[in-house]
């Protein structure tokens, strides 16, 4: 038993030893001074230069207006995304239009394809069209991309939702659009910001459409600029580029402590 | 226990709406008709903003993509059969990439799985090792390019694992991680399970939670170790769970990109290119767009294969 038990917490201490490391050196290494750097990473901390390194970071890879940009579209897209997502759930299950599984598949489609098989002809039609390398194509393309999985996980809620509140405010003559924003909406809400927030941290995290449909550095989302960054690794020095990877991962970081038990519920939705 | 299922939305419900045909008999026929149509109409408002957005941004290129894939790469585009499919069989460097992809959907699928399980297992009894929990789930909060520079940091040629094998003088051992395959791969597939353990741990523990405390306690009044314990009375209550957390890191696994792009861009030569990178290598750097669809489009057929035997698993399971 006793020899049992100290083998199993054994391997829970070294595990998360093992774990810690990465994270660790992160933290201590973005906190060395970036000219006190002597090229071999340092495993204590010794003096702060945390938010020297981030300004650096900030400057050289321009990371205020990528952070700005990325706040816009991850905001923008996920609210859009859940919205009509929570329409379209609203319109197949509580109004219960003909050719559901039609619909399903159509919408839902979108989520099970890789994201390499949209990429050129977007780009192409992006440059065509001039959203290339524009706020507002970003936008539109972040937000079509979380609709599928929105839709998944507002549609199997609603399920959930007892009828009678819904047949009972028919009867008494209210509008579709009203039942839909005074009940349908609050009342799966929570379901809401679940998926808000997996999609905010989805399009916060993205790289590809940040790479692909954008040049400029005011335009470009936070993880390109974060790339462009690691491209400068040998002359911005470590301690610069993980002060600037731990600044950008914040808003993730702070939401994912903040709202754990959203994020658990969104994956439990996702069953 | 799982709320997936298109077949869900029977007929049986609909009688109680009060626009369905059966309660409108009684109605004049003439509002009817016209209370119906408008009815479709708000309905087809509701639909059409997530519809459209899908189709434009999502289907229609998809299906461009697809179109494309028959076109060669030559000046004149001429319509070209499978040629661009062929590549396959003929470029080394897609042969390369089909191998890393196999090499990533193996270590994606049966890392976290091992990993986060165990870890799950082992955590979710005592309340001290909560912060041993922590420790494995925070890796989930960064972003794949985020974990490429922290991994960029532990693997270059004097990074920190290096030196690690250099005080403890096993200076032999060092090398340049990222430089010769499959070392390169290998090492970005355990850099990937660092980061994608951590919602395995969370998706176990909301199993394990739900595991009824009585059949365990029946199990250890039968005498079973801790082991038999496992083995015959949570694992098999696992399996709905193991579903999901298998179908996500297999579909992961497939589509990764940010890690590899970051720490490599595929490099160097081609060599730890999976299918996803070199799709986006073929298109953008090589300038092949032909090849680089036909890459896209048999990475559709794979990742859709496994959706479908997850997907379906999953009906399964709540057909039980």
């Amino acid at each position: 038993m006793s020899v049992s038990r100290v083998l199993r917490n054994g391997t829970v201490v070294l595990l998360a030893l093992l774990w810690l490391v990465p994270t660790w050196l992160l933290v201590v290494n973005a906190l060395v001074p970036s000219g006190s750097y002597t090229g071999s990473p340092h495993w204590l901390p010794s003096s702060f230069g945390l938010f020297d390194n981030m300004h650096q970071a900030w400057d050289k890879a321009q990371l205020g207006p990528a952070m700005g940009n990325s706040l816009l579209y991850a905001v923008v897209s996920a609210l859009a995304a859940v919205v009509l997502a929570s329409g379209a759930a609203f319109a197949t299950i509580v109004m219960q239009v003909k050719r559901q599984a039609l619909w399903f598949w159509l919408i839902y489609s979108g989520t099970l394809l890789p994201l390499q098989v949209f990429i050129r002809p977007l780009f192409l039609s992006y440059a065509k069209s001039s959203l290339y390398d524009t706020q507002i194509g970003l936008v539109l393309i972040y937000t079509a991309i979380a609709v599928p999985f929105a839709f998944f996980v507002m549609r199997n809620y609603a399920l959930t939702l007892p009828r009678e509140v819904v047949e009972a405010a028919r009867m008494d003559g209210a509008s579709w659009w009203r039942l839909f924003w005074q009940i349908h909406v609050p009342l799966s809400r929570s379901a809401m910001i679940a998926v808000f927030v997996f999609q905010f941290v989805a399009v916060w995290n993205d790289l590809m459409f940040g790479i692909t449909l954008t040049t400029s550095r005011n335009i470009r989302p936070v993880m390109a600029a974060l790339a462009d960054l690691q491209g400068n690794y040998t002359n911005v020095g470590p301690p610069v580029v993980l002060a600037g990877a731990l600044l950008v991962s914040l808003p993730t970081l702070v939401l994912f402590f903040s709202a754990q038990r959203f994020f658990i519920s969104s994956l439990k939705i996702h069953r | 226990m799982s709320t997936f299922s298109t077949e869900r939305q029977t007929p049986t419900t609909r009688g109680g709406l009060p626009a369905a045909p059966s309660g409108g008999a009684q109605r004049p026929p003439v509002p009817h008709t016209w209370r119906k149509r408008r009815e479709r109409l708000t309905a087809g408002t509701f639909m059409a903003p997530a519809v459209l957005l899908v189709a434009a941004f999502l289907l229609a290129p998809f299906v461009w993509t697809i179109y494309r894939s028959f076109f060669s790469d030559s000046r004149t585009t001429p319509f070209s059969w499978f040629d661009n499919y062929s590549l396959f069989a003929s470029d080394p460097a897609l042969a390369r990439s089909i191998q890393n992809t196999l090499m990533w959907v193996v270590g994606t699928v049966v890392l976290p799985f091992v990993l986060g399980l165990a870890i799950a297992v082992l955590t979710n009894a005592t309340r001290w090792s909560r912060l041993a929990r922590l420790c494995v789930v925070l890796p989930y909060a960064l972003s794949g390019s985020a974990v490429a520079v922290v991994w960029n940091f532990m693997l270059t040629t004097d990074g920190a694992v290096n030196q690690v094998l250099t005080n403890l003088h096993l200076d032999s051992l060092a090398q340049g991680w990222l430089l010769t395959w499959p070392g390169n791969t290998i090492v970005m597939i355990l850099a990937n399970a660092w980061q994608a353990t951590g919602v395995a741990v969370i998706l176990f523990l909301v199993g394990l939670q739900s595991i009824p405390p009585e059949t365990v306690e029946a199990g250890a009044l039968d005498g079973a170790g801790s082991w038999q314990q496992f083995r015959h009375i949570i694992l098999p209550q696992l399996r709905p769970v193991s579903i999901i957390v298998i179908g996500m890191s297999l579909v992961n696994g497939l589509k990764s990109f940010d890690l590899i792009w970051v720490l490599t861009q595929g490099g160097p030569g081609r060599a730890t290119e999976t299918l996803a990178v070199s799709m986006y290598n073929e298109t953008f750097l090589e300038l092949r767009p032909g090849a680089g669809a036909a890459i896209a489009v048999v990475l559709t057929v794979i990742v859709l294969a496994a959706s479908w035997l997850y997907l379906r698993r999953q009906l399964d399971v709540k057909g039980e």
